[in-house]
């Protein structure tokens, strides 16, 4: 039978002691409903950063088992005090996400698919793709017989998205290459 | 930065022009809105959109896009023509009474000294008249006809609130409503802020944009105080941490010139990059560059740089000078060019997403195709690890050989990353990289041991920068903090960390990566990751947290502070006090070196990066121009913008080969503006938030806002499929009409600009793709930054359409 | 024993940190969304079984002058929730109020609740919050994050807020806030005012008038005649 409006005024007016049934049976309900245990008790908490724009808001990953299962923001980082926007709120879904890449893919020339490979072949074939384009293309002298000692012919695009460790070194292998075309999506 | 996220707070007036900050730094609202709150600040947004910051806002006023020199040169106007500046601080404080050399001109929008071949100036007539001691001349009384501020007053004497009126498309009382507030900072009680960002460098006059909130903050005394600043807000994770690292073609690590073939030797190259000032309260920091750049030598190769090899100078790679717009830029700009030619082979694009972030995408795309191989970094497959099978491409035809590594989240790596705000920050490693995915630092060094392998085995081109590079067994990312800080390599302190970079010498006894990064991993902590929020009553303040991480340089968490104080070394508003000079020492924030205030026997001038150590209201270090001056986009809607006869940057990097097509100006095929910008939901070309459902949900769909009465004369209705067209391609979009856009009255007619994100891409089918199809190769002549933000498109209903899904699609590659 | 948020729109900037951080933290999945036949941010276009928080976007032109006007919607956790009245008639405490916190927490048991129940929830609910997961057939709506409160935690949306628009803490704390904030800015919006604070726990300040959001952010409208979708 459809509740009438009458009857839920009724219910409704006779206020809320009528409603908010005290004692235990209540926590015996809720308890039911929430079987599971709030999901961070117990975990260790571990702080990184939010990968988007530059405000850098800390956030706390709470890890159980090797995995992370929560992430929020970390109220000890002065300027974020444990705020956190859309995209940072997400962290747990972008770190868990199945979409990602998890392992070394390889394309042929004219192929029309990916291979997974093993991350030694790939590493082993592309030092020597890198290998015979630089001895095949290394440059000593420019137009104006200038000692120049480059390699023109390879170029890196390079990401806001690395650390300043993963950076730095990235720097100095493509320069110990001789590589002049270098740039950054700073410029996007 | 030159300020802090959390200094915003100090502010009574925060002008943001170029940024829409609640959307894309959306936590720095917070201290917005407390100065608004707190302070009672007035908070302006001034950009062609009304976004979610203009609704925060106190007002938003609409300016069409690329007209941003014409808006503020017509607020310089009104603070010297009423003024309205700090004269005390323009009078100490910048080089307001210098001479520019009598043979400067500017006539209908060139300076003196133009080479139309080239597109470069010759700039001996910008400099400043110098005494028989080398010693620039001054003329305090501001009364000679070319000292400094007599030839701003000239300059700008053309923005008259009419003309900026006629091409920015701002009413006259909502320019004087922006010059008043502003220009109300200008007392020694008042501060301003400016925030900018992507919304100003993306044009062809980017850098000139920034200039003239150099100048503003300079004549206002803004620069250098709490609450005050330039603050360019920047948009990426780690942008400025690895700009810094010089992932760059111009800069070496810690911004040290990149050596060119005119500097063949060390000797050669530490005389052109280091500057020499004749003015002895000038601090003149550049002066230290060959300690830095001998200290990099030392890090990069370790004991093989040594004094009688140069310190293997010769092995660093040389670019070609810059001679014209085009030689000597390695950028994105001319690397599609090369790529096309055929001059480029193989590379490596690592977490970035060129195929669909860069302009005239379709063009970059078939440029790919072109490559022999091509290896790329990524958390996930996006439109550039899989061009080879994307729209309009055949792979049985596309050669390219892609070697695609799985890079880890950065909550599976540690290291540091820079803020916004210089500040150095080390985040842990939560959990292991998921699946065979590594830390791009791993991949690095594990691409360049297999090269080191096989040149230390077969030998080959060159090999001497490979075989001495002083490189790594596995990535460890404390290690390379510590060489960064960088270390004594010999003397009484051997294998010690440094303290800081006033430790730095030029004589390869100190080795580093990063010469800006000295003093973050000292041998007692690795203070990026110190997280106390101890503050003395004078740092809570104003909101510094000395002891929260480390902020470069020297933690230092405002830039030329000594600028906030008067001669004698007082706050101009001790209620705001970043420094304070005790009779003996500083107090309250690192300051900008330890000399007395410029008033005291030793003193020193407060801009201590710049040549004569005084704020450049006029200088030569720009390549287009000592002044900022209006030109219109390349592609523009207008013919003459009344300023000049000059229409656009005369020295804009254009591209105009058969597939960089630009449109004539005031083309009636392409009447609209197009700008284009990126959400909070998203980030960037989108490829990692994309894969976030949640993220996907909140904003699902390519769009393109325009306003009501376009949306009428187009017939096209809210939620309508649409075609946007350029010169160089076209793009299915859905309409969202909004009250938020405002058409322009420029110069009596109506022009129209509609807004488009651009972070979505046909690898998450039915979603759109590359609105990047539309923008064009024109570039920044100081930065090669594109001109994103303003090109001119045409619009019309959809009949069909094939990149956008009424329903949804089966998920793209990686699925 | 009584908890509550103020939630100060003349703060928000819509961020939709609340909105997402809320559907992290229940580990709920997305819904199809789009813009074609759409053209809004307003994404999901509703409160779903998925969605417990939805950020209301509303754009007008007055007077020249352009306004858009943000609303995280939720569930308001009333005082003397009339969902719980229309459920207990169908099943006897599926829904129940968490005596600590004082919310307003749909239980499992909703599974049980006939549809013609679940109707009456949603028609009675002055502000159409009750959904029914399709898959389940539980109804679920917020629970004011009472778990997180009960182990010292705050609420998900309130800790994510950058802003200072999401407030959480003691009911009276949470409505002398709403009134001080209200005093503060009426100087700057005099038409602005708190919605229904006497009956709800979650307290909205609004800076316009009621109708310029949109049309269930407060009591005072005709929600009853309004169709259920």
């Amino acid at each position: 039978m459809k509740l009438t409006r009458r009857e839920l005024l009724a219910v409704a007016g006779a206020g809320a002691g009528a409603v908010a049934l005290g004692g235990l049976g209540i926590h015996h309900l809720i308890t039911e409903s929430y079987s599971k245990k709030l999901k961070i008790r117990g975990a260790k908490e571990v702080i990184s950063i939010c990968p988007f724009c530059s405000v850098s808001c800390h956030f706390i990953a709470h890890v159980k088992g090797g995995k992370v299962v929560s992430t929020e923001g970390d109220p000890g980082y002065p300027i974020s005090q444990g705020a956190l926007c859309a995209k940072g709120a997400t962290m747990l879904s972008m770190i868990n996400s199945d979409h990602r890449l998890v392992k070394p893919k390889y394309r042929a020339p004219f192929s029309d698919r990916w291979e997974e490979k093993s991350w030694s072949w790939m590493i082993e074939k592309l030092a020597r793709r890198i290998k015979d384009t630089r001895d095949k293309h290394f440059v000593t002298t420019n137009a104006e017989g200038k000692r120049v000692n480059r390699l023109d012919t390879l170029f890196h695009a390079g990401s806001s998205q690395m650390s300043n460790e993963e950076a730095s070194v990235v720097v100095q292998g493509m320069r110990a290459l001789g590589i002049v075309n270098i740039d950054h999506q700073a410029r996007i | 930065m030159t300020n802090s996220w959390i200094d915003i707070k100090n502010t009574d007036c925060c002008l943001i022009i170029g940024s829409n900050a609640a959307e894309h730094h959306p936590i720095c609202f917070k201290w917005v809105m407390k100065a608004k709150e707190e302070r009672g600040a007035t908070i302006i947004h001034v950009d062609p959109k009304f976004s979610r910051t203009s609704a925060r806002s106190d007002f938003h006023v609409p300016l069409r896009s690329g007209t941003d020199i014409a808006f503020m040169g017509g607020m310089i106007h009104y603070i010297l023509s009423n003024n309205k500046y700090f004269h005390e601080y323009v009078n100490d404080y910048t080089n307001a009474s210098f001479i520019v050399n009598s043979r400067y001109s500017f006539n209908n929008g060139l300076f003196s000294g133009y080479n139309p071949r080239t597109k470069l100036y010759n700039k001996a007539d910008w400099q400043f008249e110098t005494d028989a001691n080398g010693r620039v001349k001054r003329d305090p009384t501001f009364r000679h006809p070319n000292c400094v501020i007599n030839v701003l007053k000239r300059h700008y004497s053309r923005y008259t609130l009419q003309k900026v009126s006629d091409i920015t498309g701002v009413t006259r009382e909502n320019l004087l409503k922006v010059y008043e507030a502003f220009s109300a900072t200008g007392r020694r009680d008042k501060a301003g802020t400016i925030l900018y960002a992507l919304g100003w460098t993306q044009h062809t006059v980017g850098v000139q944009n920034i200039r003239t909130s150099g100048i503003v903050q300079l004549l206002l005394g803004n620069a250098g105080v709490a609450g005050g600043g330039v603050n360019a807000l920047r948009g990426e994770p780690n942008v400025q941490g690895t700009t810094d690292h010089a992932i760059l073609y111009n800069v070496l690590p810690g911004y040290l010139p990149v050596p060119r073939a005119n500097m063949q030797t060390l000797e050669e190259y530490n005389k052109l990059s280091t500057p020499v000032s004749n003015e002895p309260e000038s601090v003149n920091w550049w002066q230290n560059r060959p300690k830095y750049t001998v200290s990099l030598l030392k890090a990069y190769f370790g004991n093989n740089a040594r004094s009688d090899n140069d310190f293997g100078y010769a092995w660093l790679p040389k670019a070609d000078p810059v001679k014209s717009e085009s030689e000597g830029d390695y950028s994105y700009m001319y690397l599609y060019e090369k790529i096309m030619r055929g001059e480029i082979k193989g590379g490596s694009i690592w977490a970035t997403n060129p195929a669909n972030t860069l302009p005239n995408t379709n063009k970059n795309r078939e440029a790919l195709s072109k490559l022999e191989f091509l290896y790329i970094s990524e958390i996930h497959h996006n439109e550039t690890t899989d061009f080879w099978h994307g729209p309009g491409m055949d792979p049985k035809k596309v050669k390219t050989e892609v070697f695609l590594f799985p890079s880890c989240h950065r909550a599976e790596k540690e290291g540091s990353i820079s803020s916004s705000g210089r500040h150095i920050l080390w985040h842990f490693k939560a959990v292991n990289p998921k699946g065979d995915s590594k830390p791009m630092g791993q991949i690095m060094i594990d691409i360049m041991k297999e090269v080191i392998r096989l040149y230390k085995k077969e030998g080959g081109a060159f090999p001497e920068p490979i075989v001495n590079l002083n490189w790594y067994r596995s990535y460890d990312a404390e290690l390379i903090a510590k060489r960064c800080n960088g270390w004594f390599t010999s003397g009484a302190k051997k294998g010690k960390q440094l303290n800081g970079f006033t430790e730095f010498a030029a004589d390869g006894s100190t080795a580093s990566l990063n010469w800006l990064y000295a003093g973050t991993f000292t041998d007692e902590e690795n203070r990026m990751k110190r997280m106390s929020l101890e503050q003395t009553p004078l740092q809570k303040a104003v909101g510094i947290y000395p002891k929260y991480a480390w902020v470069w340089p020297m933690n230092r968490w405002i830039l030329y502070n000594r600028a906030s104080v008067d001669k004698n070394g007082q706050p101009w508003d001790p209620s705001r006090t970043i420094i304070r000079w005790t009779g003996s020492e500083w107090e309250g924030d690192v300051p900008d070196g330890p000399a007395p205030p410029l008033g005291m026997q030793g003193g020193k001038n407060p801009f201590i990066m710049l040549k004569d150590g005084l704020g450049q209201l006029f200088g030569s270090g720009l390549v287009d121009g000592p002044l900022p001056e209006h030109y219109e986009p390349v592609e523009t809607p207008v013919r003459n913008h009344g300023f000049s006869g000059q229409l656009t940057n005369p020295c804009a990097k254009i591209l105009t080969g058969d597939t960089d097509k630009i449109a004539q100006p005031n083309d009636p095929r392409y009447p609209i503006v197009l700008t284009t910008y990126s959400l909070t939901e998203h980030w960037c070309g989108g490829s990692e938030t994309r894969n976030v459902p949640s993220l996907l949900e909140a904003e699902p769909q390519l769009y393109v806002e325009m306003s009501h009465e376009l949306a009428r004369e187009k017939g096209i209705a809210n939620g309508d499929a649409v075609i946007v067209e350029s010169i160089r391609g076209r793009v299915e979009a859905v309409a969202m009409v909004t009250v938020r856009i405002t058409p322009f009255k420029i110069q009596g007619k109506t022009v129209h600009l509609v807004g488009m994100p651009f972070a979505f891409g046909w690898t998450k089918p039915g979603i759109g793709d590359s609105t990047n199809r539309l923008t064009l190769w024109a570039g920044d002549p100081n930065t090669s930054i594109p001109e994103y933000k303003a090109c001119c498109v045409n619009i019309r209903k959809a009949d069909s359409v094939t990149e956008l899904s009424d329903t949804p699609v089966q998920e793209g590659p990686g699925h | 024993m009584s908890k509550a948020f103020f939630i100060d729109t003349s703060r928000c900037t819509a961020c939709r940190g609340c909105q997402v951080a809320c559907k992290e933290w229940q580990g709920f999945p997305a819904n199809f969304t789009k813009q074609l036949g759409w053209g809004s941010h307003q994404n999901p276009p509703d409160l779903n079984c998925y969605n417990y928080k939805v950020v209301r976007f509303s754009e007008h032109k007055i007077n020249n002058r352009v306004l858009w006007n943000f609303f995280p919607d939720q569930c308001r956790h009333c005082l003397e929730p009339p969902c719980k009245a229309a459920a207990d008639h169908y099943v006897k405490n599926a829904v129940v109020i968490d005596e600590p916190t004082g919310a307003v927490v749909f239980t499992e048991r909703t599974k049980k609740i006939p549809n013609e129940g679940f109707l009456s929830m949603k028609e009675y609910c002055p502000y159409n919050i009750p959904r029914r997961n399709p898959e389940t057939g539980v109804i679920n709506k917020c629970d004011l994050c009472f778990e997180r409160i009960e182990a010292g935690h705050i609420p998900m949306c309130v800790k994510t807020c950058p802003t200072g628009a999401m407030n959480f803490g003691e009911r009276g704390a949470m409505l002398s806030l709403a009134r001080s904030r209200l005093a503060t800015v009426k100087a700057e919006f005099p038409d602005a005012s708190l919605l229904d604070e006497d009956s709800v726990r979650i307290i909205y300040l609004i800076t316009l008038k009621r109708e310029e959001y949109h049309d269930l952010a407060s009591l005072k409208n005709p929600v009853l005649t309004r169709s259920i979708g």
